[in-house]
């Protein structure tokens, strides 16, 4: 993918735009947008992870102020709709999926670090995808410019030859 | 005359066909791996940012087990390795894969002009007789 953006965009310069023609225009077009869908859907996928981090963190917070006693009582769901009552053991620590079938026990605060690392991670990831996604689009409504320029010209001619 | 150059082309769009399917598959792999590549990076960031009382597990099928943090960081190590000589190894395919189309491309150009000349040929020496 990164690959094809890097050798495309210095032939997509304006200059270069109006020497092709309108069936290279096209085509030209169509793989701009399917790349910006590629880039929509990445966004999407992104977001999502963004809010399951953030929702993770703020669990968290609720662990953190559970005295001892009676405040570490849970409600543990055996199915869907069916709960018992449970008592959290250790309330100091937590287990997290760090990816590739490695969890890690962590402090509660070393928890938070770890998912503000993520977010910010994401949100990083985010940002570089949008930048790059407002670049296709500059490069796109060129095209789609110089389409309608290249049609704009044609009209004339067929409306010449119909007289 | 013009048989044979239909068989030729024939021939030549389904080597074609063939390549972009190889391209394709290994343009996917690539991904893969790739996708693979960051998730084990982030793992190792991971581990190294670990303290030393906090303990590591592995899932193995639906059970947790502990494991040593020095282990874990060389097995992920090991699958790093392992991931970018892979990711070596399909690029590499690509390329020469790419290169393959492009060969096709040409040969299948030549074939089709090939194809239209005798076509041409045809339709002129056809009123003659």
């Amino acid at each position: 993918m990164s690959e094809v953006s890097m050798t495309e965009t210095p032939n997509l310069r304006k200059v270069d735009l109006t020497t092709l023609n309108l069936q290279q225009l096209t085509v030209l077009r169509q793989q701009l947008d399917q790349e910006l869908g590629i880039f929509q859907d990445s966004l999407q996928t992104l977001k999502i992870a963004q809010s399951k981090f953030q929702e993770s963190g703020s669990c968290l917070e609720k662990i953190t102020p559970s005295m001892e006693g009676n405040g570490n009582e849970i409600l543990v769901p055996l199915t869907g709709s069916m709960y018992v009552v449970g008592k959290l053991v250790d309330t100091n620590n937590v287990l997290i999926d760090i990816g590739t079938g490695y969890y890690a026990q962590k402090k509660v605060p070393d928890a938070k670090d770890y998912f503000d690392r993520r977010v910010a991670y994401v949100t990083e990831q985010m940002e570089k995808i949008q930048q790059l996604g407002l670049e296709k689009s500059k490069v796109r409504d060129a095209t789609m410019d110089v389409i309608e320029m290249k049609l704009q010209n044609q009209m004339p001619k067929d409306d010449a030859e119909r007289l | 005359m013009t048989e044979e150059i239909q068989k030729n082309l024939k021939t030549e769009i389904d080597k074609y066909k063939q390549v972009q399917k190889d391209y394709h598959k290994a343009l996917n792999q690539r991904r893969q791996l790739d996708g693979q590549l960051n998730e084990n990076i982030a793992v190792k960031k991971e581990l190294d940012l670990l303290k030393s009382e906090d303990d590591v597990f592995k899932l193995i099928g639906p059970v947790l087990i502990k494991q040593d943090v020095e282990e874990a960081k060389q097995n992920v190590a090991k699958r790093m390795e392992y991931i970018t000589s892979e990711l070596k190894r399909v690029d590499e395919l690509i390329t020469t894969l790419d290169k393959k189309q492009d060969t096709h491309c040409e040969t299948l150009e030549k074939y089709q002009q090939m194809f239209q000349q005798a076509q041409m040929k045809a339709s002129l020496s056809q009123p003659k007789a």
